[in-house]
Order: C-alpha cells, then sequence, then structure tokens
C-alpha cells in the first residue's frame, strides 16, 4: 500500500495546471465561477483547447485518440480542471456515446463517429426514459418495426439533457415483444435531423432549461444504425449506466468547488457563527472521504476490473453531498436576496433523480453488493 | 497511489485475524507476552529497536482487532504510550514496552478538561531532586497490566510529560472495567515524588508530544472501529438472511435493504477515512497531522452511531441481549466513537484548524 502521490504524479499535477491557467480563456473561466449559464459555443471552444493538447477523452484508450492516464492522472486531472473552474466537457458523447460505440459499435460506425466525438464536432444525447418508464426504465414503449429496409422509430423520450444541441442520439427502442422485458431491447444510433423527430424544451424549477422531449413519429433509421445484436439492448445499456456513475472525479473536485464559493458567501455574507462553520467542516470532511473513495474505485478499475456497483455508493454520496452544499448556502442567504442561490438549489433536486434514482441506487448495492 | 496490501501487510492482516478467531476476552492467559514474541508491540518503532511498520500496519492491525472483538490496551499502551516515548528520543523505556516488561497507560485528561490535552491542572513542581506531581487525572485508558504511566503536569506555563511507575507512594487508583470490558481508571496524584529523568519532555514540547501520540492513537481508534463496524453489518446482513417474518426473510424488504445499503456506504467512507488519517502520518507533510486525524475522527464517530444502532434495530430485541455477541461489539463502538475526543470535539478542532489556514 502506497498512498501517496509520486514525484511523476505531482510533476503531472504542475504540467495540468499551467496549461489550463495558460488556455482556459478567461470569459469561460469566469461563467463558470460565477455560475453562469455555459453557452454551447463555451463549450466547443474549450472542447478544441483541450483536443488539440490530445487531453479531450482521458478514459478513452489510446488507441481511439485518449491519454492512456493511469486513474491517479485522470483524478489528478479532473480536480486541476475543476480548481481552475474549467467547465466539465458535455459528457453525453465523450462519456456515453463514445464508450458503446467501442465496446459494442461497429468498425464503420466507430470510425463514423469516433473521431468527430473526440473533436468535438459532434454533440450527442442519451434517449433512456420515457414518459412510462423512469426507474423502470425496462418498460420503455418506444417501438422501431423494421420496415422497407428502416427502424421505423415511434414514440417519445423524455428529459432528454441537451437535445437541443445533439446531432445525434443513442436511444433504446423495442424491437420485438417478449415475456421477459428485457429481451427485444436494442441500441438506435439516431441522427437528430431525421424528419419526424421534434425536440420540446421543458421548462424546469431551476436555472436549467436544457431537459427536453423528444417526439418521434415514424423516423426512419437505416439498419446499420443499430448498435450490436438486436435484442441485446438493455445489456449494453447497463453497461453504460455504470460507466455514466463511475464517470469520475470532477463530482468531487466540483463539490469542492462549490464549498469554496459557500466558504466565500459566509464570509461575505455573515459574522462569524461557529454552528455553520462546523457544518461546512462536516461537509468537507465528507467530500475528502469521498474523495477517496472514489481514487479507491478508480484504483481497482485501473487494475483491470470493470467499473462495478460501487459506483453506485459514490453517486449516492456525491448527490448528497451537492445537495447539502446547496443547502447550506440556502440557509446562509435567506430569502429575496440571491435567487442565484435558491435556483441552484432546485437544480440540484434533479442529481438524486439522474442517471438512475438514489432508490435505485440503494436498490444496486443490496442486490449486487450485499445479496439481499 | 496504491490501495493494495503489500505481502508484509497481508501477513499482518491476516495472522491478526487468526489470533482473534481465537480470542477469548475473560481467559486467564494473558496475551500480551505473545504480542512481544511476534513483534505486535514492535509496530511503528524505531528498526534499531527491531521495530518495524508504521501508520499503515497499525491499522491493518487494529482493524483486525475491531472484527474479533480483541479486548487489550493495544492502541493506549503500544499506540498511545508507544508514540510519546519513540517522539521523545526515550529509548529505554520504548525497549522495555517491545519487550513486554514494562507496559505504560498514560494519564492526560482531568475532570475539567473535557478531552482537551492542553488542559492541565495537575502540577509538577521542581524539587531538588526531581518534581512532585499532585492532581487528578480521569479516564485513564489501558490500565490492563500496566505497570507506569506518562502523566501531564504543569511545572511552569507549559505542560511536561513524566514517566511515573504506578506503584509509586502517593498515587492513589479507582479502577473501573468500561462497558467495552477495557480496564480505564482515575488517578489521583498526592505529591507524588518522582526523579530529574521521569521527565521526558524537553522544555515546552511536552503538550506536542501529547498530540502526536493522540493522532496515532486516534487514527488507530478510526481503524479499530471500521473492524467492529464491518464486523456489525455482516451480522446483520446475516442475519435478516436468515430471519423469517410474514413467511419471507426480512432482508426482502426493501425499507431494510435501504437502511443496509445505507450502513455500506458509510462503512466505505470509514474505510477510506481510515487510509486518510494512516495516510497523513505516514507521509512527512506533518502539518496536515491534526487536520486529517480530526477529520477522520468526527467523521467515523458519526457512522459509528449510524451503523451500530441501526445494526441493532434490524435484529430486533435478539440486539439488545446480553448474550448476543452485537451488543458487545455495540458496547466497544460506543467507546471507540468517543475515547480520546468525540465527533463534536473533533469537528470543532478540525474547523479551527481550517480558519487558521492549515491544510
Amino acid at each position: 500500500m502506497d498512498l501517496k502521490f509520486s514525484p511523476s504524479d505531482d510533476a503531472f499535477r504542475a504540467e495540468v495546471r499551467s496549461f489550463v491557467a495558460d488556455n482556459l480563456p478567461a470569459g469561460i473561466r469566469e461563467k463558470v465561477q460565477l455560475g453562469y449559464e455555459i453557452e454551447k459555443d463555451d463549450y466547443a471552444t474549450w472542447h478544441r483547447i483541450l483536443f488539440e493538447r490530445g487531453w479531450a477523452a482521458p478514459n478513452w484508450p489510446v488507441s481511439h485518440g485518449g491519454t492512456g492516464w493511469s486513474a491517479t492522472q485522470r483524478h489528478i486531472f479532473e480536480e486541476e480542471l475543476a480548481y481552475a473552474w474549467a467547465p466539465r466537457l458535455l459528457n453525453f458523447a465523450l462519456g456515453r456515446a463514445g464508450p458503446l460505440l467501442m465496446q459494442f459499435g461497429s468498425a464503420e460506425q466507430q470510425q463514423q463517429h469516433l473521431p468527430r466525438i473526440l473533436s468535438g464536432e459532434e454533440l450527442w444525447c442519451q434517449g433512456y426514459s420515457e414518459p412510462g418508464a423512469g426507474s423502470d426504465l425496462a418498460a420503455l414503449a418506444t417501438r422501431a418495426d423494421v420496415r422497407d429496409g428502416y427502424y421505423v422509430v415511434n414514440g417519445t423520450k423524455i428529459w432528454t439533457s441537451y437535445a437541443q444541441w445533439a446531432d445525434w442520439i443513442f436511444m433504446l427502442v423495442r424491437t420485438s415483444v417478449h415475456e421477459n422485458r428485457h429481451d427485444g431491447i436494442s441500441v438506435l444510433i439516431v441522427d437528430m435531423r431525421s424528419p419526424g423527430i421534434t425536440v420540446r424544451p421543458i421548462d424546469t424549477i431551476g436555472h436549467d432549461c436544457k431537459l427536453n422531449e423528444v417526439h418521434f413519429s415514424n423516423v426512419e433509421v437505416p439498419l446499420e444504425n443499430r448498435i450490436g445484436d438486436e435484442g441485446q439492448g438493455w445489456k449494453y445499456a447497463m453497461f453504460l449506466l455504470q460507466h455514466e456513475r463511475t464517470s469520475i472525479g470532477g463530482g468531487v473536485a466540483t463539490a469542492r468547488k462549490n464549498l469554496r464559493q459557500l466558504r466565500e458567501l459566509v464570509t461575505a455574507t455573515l459574522v462569524d457563527d461557529d454552528r455553520l462553520d462546523d457544518r461546512i467542516s462536516e461537509v468537507e470532511i465528507a467530500l475528502e472521504a469521498l474523495a477517496l473513495t472514489e481514487l479507491r474505485v478508480l484504483a481497482a478499475l485501473s487494475t483491470g476490473n470493470a467499473p462495478g456497483p460501487e459506483s453506485s455508493v459514490l453517486k449516492i454520496k456525491r448527490t448528497e453531498l451537492q445537495q447539502t452544499i446547496g443547502e447550506i448556502a440556502l440557509d446562509v442567504v435567506g430569502p429575496y436576496v440571491d435567487t442565484d442561490v435558491e435556483s441552484r438549489y432546485f437544480d440540484l433536486r434533479r442529481t438524486s433523480i439522474y442517471g438512475g434514482s438514489n432508490e435505485i441506487q440503494k436498490n444496486i448495492i443490496a442486490k449486487r453488493i450485499l445479496h439481499l | 497511489v496504491d490501495f493494495s496490501l503489500s505481502p508484509d501487510q497481508v501477513l499482518i492482516r491476516d495472522s491478526v485475524a487468526r489470533f482473534g478467531s481465537t480470542y477469548a476476552a475473560a481467559s486467564a492467559v494473558d496475551p500480551w507476552p505473545t504480542f512481544a514474541e511476534v513483534g505486535w508491540l514492535g509496530l511503528g518503532a524505531p528498526a534499531e529497536l527491531d521495530g518495524f511498520g508504521g501508520p499503515i500496519e497499525i491499522s491493518i492491525l487494529v482493524e483486525q482487532f475491531g472484527r474479533h472483538l480483541v479486548a487489550e490496551p493495544y492502541i493506549p499502551q503500544v499506540v498511545l504510550a508507544g508514540t510519546i516515548l519513540r517522539e521523545a528520543g526515550r529509548h529505554h523505556e520504548l525497549e522495555v514496552l517491545l519487550s513486554g516488561a514494562e507496559r505504560f497507560a498514560v494519564a492526560y485528561e482531568e475532570p475539567r478538561g473535557r478531552y482537551d490535552p492542553a488542559y492541565v491542572e495537575t502540577s509538577a513542581s521542581k524539587t531538588a531532586g526531581g518534581f512532585v506531581l499532585s492532581g487528578e487525572k480521569v479516564r485513564v485508558a489501558g490500565m490492563k497490566g500496566a505497570t507506569q504511566v506518562i502523566v501531564s503536569g504543569r511545572d511552569g506555563d507549559e505542560p511536561a510529560l513524566y514517566v511515573v511507575p504506578l506503584d509509586n507512594a502517593g498515587i492513589s487508583r479507582r479502577d473501573v472495567l468500561g462497558v467495552d470490558g477495557h480496564a480505564v481508571a482515575s488517578l489521583c496524584f498526592n505529591e507524588v515524588q518522582v526523579e530529574r529523568s521521569a521527565r521526558i519532555s524537553t522544555d515546552g514540547t511536552g503538550l506536542q508530544l501529547l498530540e502526536l501520540g493522540l493522532e496515532s492513537a486516534n487514527a488507530a481508534v478510526c481503524a479499530e472501529a471500521l473492524g467492529v463496524m464491518s464486523a456489525m453489518l455482516d451480522m446483520t446482513v446475516e442475519y435478516t438472511k436468515q430471519r423469517t417474518q410474514f413467511n419471507v426473510a426480512i432482508s426482502s424488504f426493501q425499507a431494510l435493504q435501504h437502511r443496509m445499503a445505507e450502513m455500506f456506504i458509510e462503512l466505505e467512507m470509514v474505510r477510506s477515512m481510515v487510509f486518510l488519517a494512516a495516510m497523513a502520518l505516514d507521509s512527512d507533510t506533518g502539518s496536515s497531522v491534526p487536520r486529517s486525524v480530526s477529520a477522520a475522527k468526527s467523521y467515523v464517530a458519526q457512522a459509528a452511531r449510524f451503523i451500530g444502532q441501526n445494526a441493532i434495530q434490524l435484529h430486533g430485541a435478539i440486539g439488545i441481549t446480553e448474550e448476543y455477541e452485537l451488543g458487545h461489539y455495540f458496547k466497544r463502538l460506543t467507546v471507540l466513537e468517543r475515547i480520546f475526543g468525540d465527533k463534536a470535539y473533533h469537528l470543532r478542532r478540525f474547523s479551527q484548524l481550517s480558519k487558521q489556514g492549515v491544510n
């Protein structure tokens, strides 16, 4: 057991730090720091800068343009970016579509999409949830019927983040009906410009209006746009969900950053208050624990193990802590003073809902770790 | 960064687990000579005294003590006293500690001091030949088999530390058996005469030595608590799987499943905190030690309440019987979460250190 960062880790940290300091545009940094909305162009600009440095996809294998970094290096990278107020790159393409294509896509699909995802030219969204299929994802009813050499897709996806910007969607569809609902599900990748797709934005109680409802009406999708085998989509979807929960590093670093803002807010707003100090300390301490837990999960991954159900532990704890920080900020400012704080509190409600609600995560821990 | 155990560390873990699985607290045979023989008393001691390992090896050992509920005064006598003697450069006392010939308790808490090692009313007046100690110490852990006591007293502005044989004239003791079966005592020092060489701290370093000892002790307390809690969660999971009500195993109920999932999450966080504390002690960046240890202790203390109470709750009434082992774990845990400072104490300490800009 060696719990120290090595000299080469420290050197790597310094390298990342100076790169970000020199290359992150001040305008983007300020937006992140002040909690303003990050525009599509901002994401694209920062993506391009990282891409040109070869750092756009730390989690990808070198063969597809990834960095080949160790788990520790990835951890350091995420930390440094967060500390420097860099925006996190949009993750549905890099973090979901990419791994999906690498793991299960055909050579043609990989060639068509991976380079464009890596360079940031192609944005993606994820078509999982439906009006009748939330936690019970296998209840999904969007159909894809083969007709005239196409899949014809009909149905509705909902809570689809960034669908308004996406060039492509990877989606779960039902290609046949079976007694076991996990059978007969397939994954399709669909061009968002296809005729028959309508995207309707959904306003939320917070700042964030990036949720959408995506309606599919007789959308024709070429058969070669299926990922992997027909009917095996559930397996692929579960792979991706675990990937999503393990998309590590940024979570804690972002929470730490928010905590730092909270301390600044307290200093600016209030006189000394020991009880408040202690509440903030409790979050800070729990974040230390979470950061190390993440590092432990990452370390296990880098020795060749697949991301397992322990990713559920991270997801629950990370989102709970983010929400607690938002809650303390709410208590610090009181009503009618800083609506950004309130909006953030509202925005944070979603974190314990998305990616499989925290209750679903507890089911996973109970079944797959404790074998209850 | 590498979290896997080295072959030596695996050896320690497995041999302590083997010892623990056959350990009986009520046994008439004192295992201390065995501890000396196999080298467990030398963890963290300098190599020239045949010591080996450090904070990480200690945490591996005491975690197994926790899992198997080994009620021996390892943390107060080896970790706390041993660290103080090592840092004070008292090789003679360390040698007899390592051989098991002498056993040292540490007396620092006072009735009005509430965990704070800087609160010292006990006086140590200089005399021609040495010092005269007067005062009262409470909650002196590690009294089982102790022959000497390291005691804090003031001979001026700063607290200093003295090593005193427990049979010295003028020491009266009130022995108490803790709820966890560990021997503790209150000690009254009534004009106890000691020689000049009894003072083990040089000018102004007494408190610092004591705090260093307490950081190591608290890191070890966290590790033992981890062992206790992991045993309690395992017992709870097993129990709910075999306990049938409404014609099904109660582990099939979602309310209970979620509770156990939450206990598991907290246990994983505790494990990370044990690493955090050991890591801080193991590295040379001294300034982060108090902050990391207080972070760990306050987190572990809070998790101890959650995991301990819910382990009892999920067992139902059997969990509160003296006959069943779970309650014994709960008792030990309830001591560990408060010994050497409870959650509130360490949280406050963490906040203050943070305010002073200590990282």
